[in-house]
């Protein structure tokens, strides 16, 4: 159950991270999210 | 209707395809970590089989690590080794790998765990920097072996409790509930490493082990180094092979098993078996807090301009000058130790003797190197 709670956490972070990278105008705040980004979904997919 | 596609919504797809290819790399890169290891052991080999053999639960879990059997054709002393408890302290991995790869056993049984907690040769610890892997050359081209964590992988063991209660009672900090040396005795429905413990436990049981002999490394600025740390039931057999090795020109520091220290090795399979129980401990400036880069040549080298420093100032406790401590001379002396330990176990009672033929001695180790003793890969 525990597992559930901790992917869906970090599937909403993933997706609010997606979104913002879309709705961002300036450049450089793209690639930092994009960079956050790789994080969270090797982390969604449980990749260590 | 036809939406206009704006510059940063075109930037975006761009970034999330560079995001996926990313972690497409780093995906592959950590997945890698997660291909076991290859040995080739030695023609003198009994039998081979896994932990969950000792405990069923065990089995298909990222725990379930090989177990090598040498016996010999005489009854004699039952001897343990165990390497890789601690996955990123990588000469006591080796010294079993170049034993479980060279050793035939005339008398008396010899057990090898080359990776105890299998699952922490799955990842390496965050931050740290440290090479996933590291190489040593053998006549027939490269061995690469694996350079973990000290830990269990936490996607094999997950979450960490903010306070950790082993099963001898010691409380302890959460993260610690993933490593090996403070889970013993174990618990037969505990968490992975807790069963991990268990098992290892239950095989000196169920084994009848004499002499149990975890094989380990640490900081150079840390006390319990270059030592034998031995439980009360081994204090006899420690004052003999130690004083066997000063003979030998090589320098150990005696520690006595804390009694209130509980979980560790040392303490537990004393209490909980009847085997004596040794743990060794080598200087790796790897492993340091003083370390500069980390890299391959760290580990296999030892050479590091910083411990250079630190000695000179008098904060070491080993001696430490600019030759470093290559990864062969922690091994010779991890053999060296495990040598004298045996010959110390005959003086003390002949029916526990343990013939070992094509032992790697420790001065033949460092001159010639490890990769001598190792198989070629194929």
């Amino acid at each position: 159950m525990i597992k559930i709670i901790y992917h869906l956490i970090v599937l909403f972070l993933t997706i609010n991270l997606i979104w913002y990278l879309f709705r961002e105008k300036q450049f450089w705040a793209q690639v930092s999210t994009a960079v956050v980004l790789v994080m969270f979904i090797l982390r969604l997919l449980l990749i260590k | 209707m036809k939406e206009k596609i704006n510059r940063h919504h075109v930037i975006a797809f761009c970034l999330l395809g560079l995001t996926g290819a990313l972690c497409w790399l780093t995906g592959l890169q950590f997945l890698g970590m997660h291909h076991n290891d290859i040995f080739y052991p030695s023609p003198g080999l009994s039998k081979q089989t896994k932990l969950s053999f000792y405990l069923p639960h065990l089995a298909d879990s990222p725990g379930d690590t090989e177990v090598f059997c040498f016996k010999g054709k005489e009854e004699g002393g039952n001897l343990l080794i165990l390497g890789g408890t601690h996955p990123n302290e990588p000469a006591g991995f080796i010294t079993a790998v170049l034993l479980l790869e060279n050793i035939t056993v005339s008398r008396g049984k010899v057990f090898i765990l080359p990776q105890a907690n299998l699952s922490g040769f799955t990842h390496d610890d965050p931050f740290e920097g440290n090479p996933q892997r590291f190489s040593i050359e053998t006549p027939g081209g490269k061995r690469w072996f694996r350079f973990g964590s000290r830990l269990t992988n936490p996607i094999h063991q997950w979450p960490d409790p903010t306070l950790f209660i082993n099963a001898a009672g010691q409380a302890l900090s959460g993260a610690e509930v993933r490593n090996l040396n403070r889970s013993y005795p174990g618990k037969k429905n505990g968490h992975l490493t807790e069963k991990i413990a268990y098992a290892i436990t239950e095989l000196i049981k169920k084994e009848g082990i004499d002499l149990s002999i975890d094989l380990h490394e640490a900081a150079p600025e840390y006390p319990v180094v270059n030592a034998m740390v031995f439980h009360e039931n081994s204090a006899e057999l420690a004052a003999v092979a130690s004083m066997e090795l000063q003979m030998e020109g090589i320098d150990i520091r005696l520690e006595a098993s804390p009694p209130s220290l509980r979980g560790l090795s040392h303490r537990e399979w004393g209490d909980h078996t009847h085997s004596m129980a040794i743990l060794l401990e080598t200087a790796n400036v790897s492993h340091g807090r003083l370390k500069g880069k980390p890299s391959e040549a760290l580990i296999v080298e030892g050479k590091d301009r910083n411990y250079e420093k630190a000695s000179k100032l008098g904060m070491l406790f080993v001696p430490y000058s600019k030759e470093g401590i290559p990864l062969k001379e922690r091994v010779g002396r991890h053999l060296a130790t495990v040598e004298a330990l045996l010959r110390g176990l005959r003086e003390i009672d002949q029916n526990l003797t343990i013939d070992i033929n094509n032992f790697p001695s420790a001065q033949m180790v460092t001159e010639r190197g490890i990769g001598f003793y190792l198989h070629p890969p194929k």
